[in-house]
């Protein structure tokens, strides 16, 4: 009788790993998308999901290069001119196929000043967007910006959506009609979002899964607990030390350093922070691989003003002393700039992607040289509030970063820039931004952008810190999945499961 | 004369219910950093009029008073209105999530009233004795520790010991009931054990009180034997102080499991309300806010009803 | 009468869990008043030799990721936590009673009254009128008290009613009150003496809570800002760490454990003690 009852078990459980098998990868997450309109959505837990429905016109492979997506193919005709070739096999979910129109409509709709898109400001500079004819799309540009122009049409905000589905009235936040290699089965809110592999996606034999489900968990220890059980195959991992949990001959780890990082933004104008040789000082009192083993347990690496990954622009961080503590030299510029007896300033976080941790290590490190740090903890809106008014002295936050210096540095440094919230303003600067932008000539550009880096940490209008490793964790089932450096997952398409 | 006053109460809710709205309303306007600045973040390119054309867009360049009229307005025609960031109507939203909590909240009752009050009474008959001080202990330890640390430590617990229970990944009751009933065990024991405790020292406190009244004395001394005593006359008294304690524990649970659910990855409405508090989500808020109102304001009137029922000296009305 | 207080305060020894709680309790009084002799570091002085490291001779309850000493941290939680909950509790307790005891006795129309605004303090969201309260003032240790306070006072209002309600119908106050006494006099001689057990039971079963939710409140980046300690920030930092680092929690969360749980005791043993109708 017991016998009898083992082998059903045994029976039952078979079925449930086969059923549960064939290629349903199971993803715990730590939050849910805010809203699934392409054009609309800022969070980046939509992004995530939606990167994986909708395509734009390019994307980006493993190793962070523009790669065609929905354009087969593009020739730079001139440098303010650049013609795409739509692919033709093209289906969107419900069937109905890609057309030149729905391509046209997708950017009317991102710019078009009522929906308030994101991506909007991406195109002030396009005169036009025109239908030559023979799947052939043109952009002409007011500048020649091709480069930046390029690296904007990766990304979800420029997606392209079917003209006739948004028209027949559909809830684009709510409904999704992508191209994507997979589509939204099931959407639980605060609980789980099913995607089903899109039979006729434009490449053959992608993706490679059935379906993935993203569980969403939003505490560290359920996501850790979830994947020890089994009950998911893949987890995102937020604290390093859950590393010690897994251990190396039962789990596969995935570590990818990211382009964003954490800076200490100041505020330019606000007392002694307005002198660049005390900015100087701060940056050399702060001990980052102190900061990087306390905050991330190491999962990161000191970053510069453009990540040190991106090799083609960035000068490393290494040539610059500004970036290795030296308490000693922060103390002779304090002098140097009449705070030898040291000042006080606030420093405004969130408790939010470990900003209130990273707050408490810089005011314990700038005590050592007298300068006394008060923390201001806020809420998170309070923050955005606070960070938009400029009403901070300074404060700690993260920044998205690109492999593109026009998108890295411009709108963060420039005096009219969107996010320079830091009262900086430099001539010089703005003049190399506005340049660097504009050159043809790659090697006049990298020399440009060369200076432009020695000259803002030079003016240190705020601290670059570091940019963090991302983290994710799966099973020994799980293969062919990797993180990418902007943090994108796209390449779930390629993931396998046995 | 029960229907009455079941009405007179009812009505007498609305103002409470209408401070209520207005003070969250109010209270979640005042509060920096609205629903587009979160939505729109630090990494901000929109232009000034864009993030004006937002504003309008989603009906906040009106008035607040006109803001709170429109949705009260609504409201009175049971139209919650549609979340501003995801667009879904706020009242599938509450139907969606209302069960999670719901049930989590009935199972931990449930719980600590089975728990708590034969483990009161007994203590409490047994007064001073070797159980007694055993049980009250317990329930001491259990009323101190921290819900989301003894969550924790099941979390921890549980993920070591059992390979295949499943912890995390709800599934709604009617959908899957083994699973559902494993994902919900824990939650409900974690925040049932203070509720278990509280009930159990209420029902201990309250019984002692009722043993010590005159008419159990006199019952004593008339003869009657003890247990009879216990549960005739005693107990009924006892109870009245322990409904109450339940019924303002139900209240807290409906709109406090907001910690657990966070640590137990449940979609309930305490994690809806949270995530709409950080986002500003206002129609959610207020809705979540409403309903949950709604509800307590009928548990109060519940606890009241069944008070006269096991106290006939209290009158209702 | 110091004949009687002499008995009152044998009967309360005469438990041996009241005398050793009174005593746990006097030395976290002790440790919350003169933190600065009983830690052996400063709170907020980060070691980079031990990071994270477990509980070890130079650090007993072991040091959190900042190096920083988690059993100095408890000496001045346990300072800045007591203070929030007792003071947080007092004032739902005085508001709570006021409120409770006015509705009860008068009943009618002042009843209704109070107890719509006390149902609508019930109804509102302990987590936003925290946030609501922390968001205009600022997180600091006040705004949490009056947050946490405000939050306690509807349990106080519904229990006090209740009591007097159920003490109302009592044959010496209705005698009281035939013989023609004042209100305020029935309320402080006949109703208070009456329902202050259930007070000091419900003041402290909710002096354990208030302390559980100035940890909650920390736990959902509520509470008192780091890098002060306070025990329910410290459970709510360890928590993330417990499978990797279960003493950062573990202490503390034992040590408010310890805490409520003295208090608890005490609260049963003067409520036996002072009942008149007990130990006869």
């Amino acid at each position: 009788m017991k016998r009898a009852w083992s082998v059903l078990l045994v029976f039952l459980v078979l079925v449930l790993a086969l059923g549960f098998g064939a290629g349903n990868l199971k993803f715990a997450i730590e939050t849910e998308p805010v809203g699934l309109d392409p054009h609309l959505i800022t969070a980046f837990a939509s992004h995530r999901i939606l990167e994986n429905v909708y395509d734009g016109l390019l994307m980006y492979d493993a190793e962070m290069n523009l790669v065609p997506a929905l354009a087969e193919s593009f020739e730079i005709v001139d440098p303010n001119t650049v013609v795409f070739t739509l692919r033709s096999n093209v289906t969107f979910h419900d069937g109905s196929p890609l057309t030149m129109e729905d391509v046209l409509y997708s950017f009317e709709r991102i710019r078009d000043p009522n929906m308030g898109s994101p991506a909007a400001s991406y195109y002030t500079e396009v005169s036009s967007i025109r239908d030559l004819g023979d799947n052939r799309l043109e952009f002409k540009l007011n500048v020649p910006m091709v480069a930046p122009l390029l690296h904007n049409l990766a990304g979800v905000n420029s997606s392209i959506v079917s003209k006739e589905f948004v028209e027949s009235g559909a809830n684009m936040q709510l409904q999704t009609n992508g191209t994507g290699p997979f589509q939204i089965a099931e959407y639980v809110a605060g609980d789980h979002i099913t995607l089903q592999k899109c039979a006729n996606f434009y490449e053959q034999g992608i993706p490679k899964l059935d379906s993935i489900t993203f569980v969403i968990i939003p505490e560290e220890i359920g996501r850790v607990s979830a994947l020890r059980n089994g009950d998911v195959h893949l987890a995102k991992i937020s604290e390093p030390v859950s590393l010690n949990m897994l251990s190396a001959n039962a789990f596969t780890i995935y570590r990818q350093p990211v382009l964003s990082y954490y800076l200490l933004g100041l505020n330019d104008q606000a007392g002694a922070l307005a002198d660049p040789r005390v900015r100087r000082a701060i940056s050399m009192a702060i001990d980052r691989e102190a900061l990087i083993k306390m905050v991330a347990f190491g999962e990161a690496a000191v970053t510069g003003v453009m990540n040190p990954t991106v090799e083609a622009w960035a000068v490393p961080p290494s040539a610059f002393p500004e970036f290795s503590y030296n308490p000693q030299k922060a103390k002779e510029l304090l002098e140097e700039a009449g705070y030898g007896d040291g000042f006080s300033f606030s420093i405004t976080a969130a408790a939010r992607y470990n900003f209130d941790k990273v707050a408490q290590v810089i005011q314990a490190q700038l005590a050592q040289v007298g300068i006394q740090a008060n923390l201001d903890m806020v809420e998170w809106g309070i923050f955005i509030q606070k960070w938009r008014d400029i009403d901070f002295d300074s404060f700690v936050s993260m920044n998205g970063g690109s492999v593109d210096p026009d998108k890295q540095l411009y709108r963060t440094f420039h005096s009219e820039g969107s996010t320079n919230k830091f009262h900086f303003s430099n001539a010089r600067v703005d003049e190399l931004l506005e340049a660097g932008r504009l050159e043809t000539n790659l090697q006049k550009q990298y020399e440009i952008y060369a200076e432009l880096q020695y000259l803002l940490v030079e003016e240190s209008p705020f601290i670059f810190l570091y940019s963090p490793n991302n983290l994710f964790a799966s099973t020994l089932r799980v293969s062919g999945f990797s993180p990418m450096p902007n943090e994108s997952l796209t390449e779930l398409r390629v993931t396998e499961i046995q | 004369m029960k229907l009455s006053f079941i009405l007179g109460r009812l009505l007498s809710a609305i103002p409470t219910l209408l401070i209520l709205t207005f003070l969250v309303f109010i209270a979640l306007h005042l509060v920096p950093g609205d629903v587009v600045d979160i939505m729109l973040g630090t990494q901000n390119f929109l232009s000034e009029e864009q993030v004006q054309q937002l504003y309008s867009r989603l009906g906040l360049d009106k008035p607040l008073m006109v803001q709170y009229g429109l949705w009260l307005k609504n409201f009175f025609t049971f139209n919650l209105g549609t979340s501003l960031r995801t667009g879904e109507p706020v009242a599938k939203m509450i139907v969606e999530k209302f069960p999670v909590t719901f049930e989590l909240a009935l199972f931990s009752i449930v719980f600590s009233m089975l728990l708590g009050v034969p483990l009161g009474i007994f203590s409490a008959v047994k007064r001073n004795s070797k159980p007694d001080y055993v049980i009250r202990v317990l329930g001491l330890v259990g009323l101190s520790a921290p819900a989301f640390w003894i969550g924790a430590i099941f979390i921890v617990l549980v993920s070591g010991a059992f390979v295949n229970f499943t912890l995390f990944g709800f599934v709604p009751l009617f959908k899957n009931p083994g699973v559902n009933l494993q994902v919900m065990l824990f939650p409900s024991i974690t925040l049932g054990m203070m509720v278990a405790a509280q009930i159990m020292r209420m029902s201990r406190n309250s019984m002692l009180d009722v043993l010590s009244q005159e008419y159990v004395r006199v019952a004593r001394a008339k003869g009657l034997p003890a247990k009879k005593v216990i549960l005739k006359h005693a107990l009924r008294n006892a109870l009245v102080p322990v409904v109450t304690t339940a019924g303002i524990q139900l209240g807290y649970l409906m709109g406090g499991t907001i910690v657990i659910e966070n640590m137990f990855a449940l979609p309930g409405m305490g994690r809806l309300l949270l995530q709409a508090v950080n986002q500003r989500d206002y129609p959610v808020v207020q809705g979540v806010v409403a309903f949950i109102g709604v509800l307590i304001v009928l548990l109060n009137i519940l606890v009241d009803i069944l008070y006269s029922l096991i106290d006939p000296r209290i009158e209702l009305g | 009468m110091k004949g009687e207080t002499r008995k009152l305060v044998k009967k309360f020894f005469h438990n041996p869990l009241n005398a050793i709680s009174l005593c746990v309790l006097g030395l976290f009084v002790i440790v919350a008043l003169f933190p600065g002799l009983v830690a052996p570091y400063d709170p907020l002085k980060m070691d980079g030799e031990y990071f994270m490291s477990s509980p070890v001779g130079a650090h007993w309850f072991g040091t959190d990721q900042f190096g920083r000493d988690i059993l100095s941290r408890i000496v001045f939680g346990v300072q800045n936590s007591m203070m929030i909950a007792v003071l947080a509790v007092l004032l739902a307790a005085a508001l709570g009673t006021f409120l409770g005891v006015i509705a009860g006795y008068f009943g009618k129309i002042v009843d209704g009254v109070i107890m719509r605004v006390v149902d609508a303090m019930f109804a509102f969201p302990a987590l936003i009128l925290a946030l609501f309260i922390i968001a205009l003032f600022g997180a600091s240790v006040p705004n949490l008290v009056v947050a946490i306070g405000i939050v306690y006072t509807p349990i106080f209002a519904r229990t006090m009613r209740g009591s007097t309600i159920s003490v109302k119908q009592n044959l010496y106050v209705v005698s009281a009150k035939a013989l023609g006494k004042s209100h305020l006099g029935v309320i402080f001689r006949e109703i208070l003496p009456n329902i202050s057990s259930i007070l000091i039971v419900t003041f402290t079963t909710n002096f354990s809570t208030a302390l559980l939710s100035e940890a909650s409140l920390g736990f959902l980046g509520l509470g008192v800002p780091p890098p002060t300690p306070t025990l329910g920030g410290l459970v709510g930092e360890g928590s993330r760490f417990l499978l990797a680092a279960p003493w950062i929690a573990l202490f503390p969360g034992g040590i408010i454990a310890l805490i409520v749980l003295s208090i608890n005791i005490i609260g049963d043993g003067l409520r036996d003690t002072l009942d008149p109708r007990t130990g006869k």
